[in-house]
């Protein structure tokens, strides 16, 4: 009990912190709101010329304000953990009677308290605005947890990118590479149902769907039964991720001892 | 420091260009002396740029056209605001910091400089993602089929009033806390804003955007007229890219120069490297 009590108090922190970090977010509601306005012009170009996928314009306009909530509320870990690198300050946060690793995760949820509805409804209220039209009630059943076990996802990601500062020093190429798989094999902007074969047969092989597709679909219609798959395959995401990210830690701490920080 | 950014007319083109080339020179070393980031930086902002297009792609696989643009329409697109954005960052790269030069009064330096401040701050840093950013954007370019020998000068000059109109947006954006204090969030999206929308194609906007497209953020002097002049070229449209471009730019710098008056020194010392 005292041991999560000090995961509360980071991630109470990093809460306040973020509550307070006002343009950032405010940036991004802006982001969101004009990006769904583009893309809503765009998919009625497209419907004109033909949808070349059984949905509604209005359908893929929420299924970008799902896929951008996921991925604009995780705040990018790795940058803080890269400069907690380079300045030295890892050696005194490893020395505190907490885990550096669990204090990064509770520090992301902590963002994600206050990000998450605020960008929920930045989203969902720009594609109300500009479709005029509401998904099935019953898909935001589903869209809201596995939205939220997403970004989870996304923000252990984001640790596991910034553990590796203690090999690379500068970690940006490597969070550039893996951003933007998501972005492509995530299916951020179009539902993977539009992509060649050979590229969601790639995609499949990654937990990018599962991340940005798999919660987005349900506003394109898909129901509870693919609920269960996609449950599972974020829970088998989640234990690879885990795993990775304490394998890579230890290493990095022996690392660190063997070399100086 | 009024003299300082009137200082443009009075010192000589010839000297001025030299100064221009001299800091380019600098810049390029000072990154080129970090050949490892250089090359990772330029190799990764083509990876960005790609991945961007595979959207087009996939889409307009399946969609034949959209409101008359097709795949190549889209490849000269995404060519001429890369490669014209790529120029303005690899050259000027120091309009991203212009802002914070100002906010934190940085501008001391460059003040006490017997060179134009705006060009001095503006020359002052370099981006290798520029490089990645030009060469994505000749590629794009060069894969659409709408440029052949015989028009790259006319898109040589298209590609420098895009660049043009993106240098003075950046530099009114990042000029703004002259006058309303810290706006780097503020200053830094509506710079991005202005990519975003050079991104589409033109005819998905209408109405009140369309007008401000052509405007306040001007998408169309970057990306839409340079497109639409390559599709079917016209003296009368190259006059109004020119003419506006030009405008923009003369616009900036007067904001600049009116800016300056309003500078409250920082009382710091910083030496720029």
């Amino acid at each position: 009990m005292t041991a999560l009590r000090k995961y509360v108090a980071f991630a109470r922190i990093a809460a306040v912190q973020a509550a307070r970090g006002r343009g950032e977010l405010y940036g991004r509601m802006a982001f969101v709101a004009v990006i769904l306005g583009v893309f809503s012009a765009l998919w009625k170009a497209v419907g004109e010329a033909g949808m070349p996928i059984a949905v509604e314009m209005s359908a893929l306009v929420w299924y970008l304000a799902v896929t951008e909530w996921i991925l604009l509320t995780p705040a990018p870990a790795y940058v803080d953990i890269e400069a907690d690198v380079r300045r030295g300050d890892v050696a005194y946060q490893l020395a505190r009677p907490a885990s550096y690793l669990g204090a990064a995760m509770a520090q992301g949820v902590g963002v994600l308290v206050v990000r998450a509805p605020v960008l929920a409804a930045t989203c969902f209220v720009c594609a109300f605005a500009v479709t005029g039209r509401m998904p099935d009630p019953r898909s935001f059943v589903y869209v809201v947890p596995f939205g939220i076990s997403a970004m989870v996802l996304i923000h252990a990601l984001y640790v596991l990118t910034g553990l590796a500062a203690f090999w690379l020093g500068d970690v940006s190429p490597l969070f550039w590479v893996w951003q933007k798989l998501l972005f492509v094999l995530g299916g951020l902007m179009l539902p993977l149902a539009l992509y060649p074969e050979w590229m969601q047969w790639l995609a499949h092989g990654t937990p990018f769907p599962s991340l940005l597709a798999g919660p987005g679909s349900f506003v394109l219609g898909v129901g509870s039964a693919d609920a269960w798959t996609l449950a599972s395959r974020l829970a088998c995401w989640a234990v690879v991720i885990t795993f990775g990210a304490l394998v890579v830690f230890r290493r990095a701490v022996r690392n660190l001892q063997l070399h100086g920080g | 420091m009024v003299g300082h950014g009137g200082a443009l007319t009075r010192n000589s083109r010839a000297s001025l260009w030299r100064f221009a080339r001299a800091l380019f020179t600098t810049n390029l070393n000072a990154a080129l002396a970090l050949r490892g980031a250089f090359v990772t930086q330029t190799v990764f902002m083509i990876l960005n740029n790609v991945v961007f297009f595979v959207f087009w792609w996939v889409l307009l696989r399946r969609v034949p056209h959209l409101r008359g643009w097709r795949l190549p329409d889209v490849e000269v697109l995404f060519g001429i605001t890369a490669t014209s954005f790529g120029l303005v960052v690899a050259l000027t790269g120091g309009v991203r910091q212009l802002g914070q030069f100002i906010e934190e009064g940085e501008l001391d330096t460059l003040l006490t400089q017997p060179k134009p401040t705006l060009l001095y701050a503006l020359g002052i840093r370099s981006r290798a993602s520029g490089f990645g950013d030009m060469l994505s954007g000749i590629g794009f370019l060069a894969i659409s089929g709408h440029v052949t020998i015989v028009t790259i000068p006319l898109v040589a000059v298209l590609i420098a009033a895009g660049s043009t109109t993106i240098l003075a947006c950046g530099i009114v954006f990042f000029s703004l806390p002259f006058w309303i204090g810290r706006t780097e969030t503020i200053s830094r999206q509506l710079w991005e804003l202005l990519i975003t929308f050079s991104l589409y194609p033109e005819p998905l906007f209408g109405g009140v955007l369309r007008l401000m497209l052509f405007t306040v953020l001007p998408a169309a002097f970057v990306s839409y007229l340079p497109v639409q002049i390559i599709r079917q070229p016209s003296v009368a449209v190259v006059t109004v890219l020119l003419a506006g471009s030009a405008a923009y730019l003369a616009f900036a710098v007067r904001v600049f120069e009116r800016g300056l008056r309003r500078y409250a020194s920082g009382s710091r010392f910083v030496a720029f490297g």
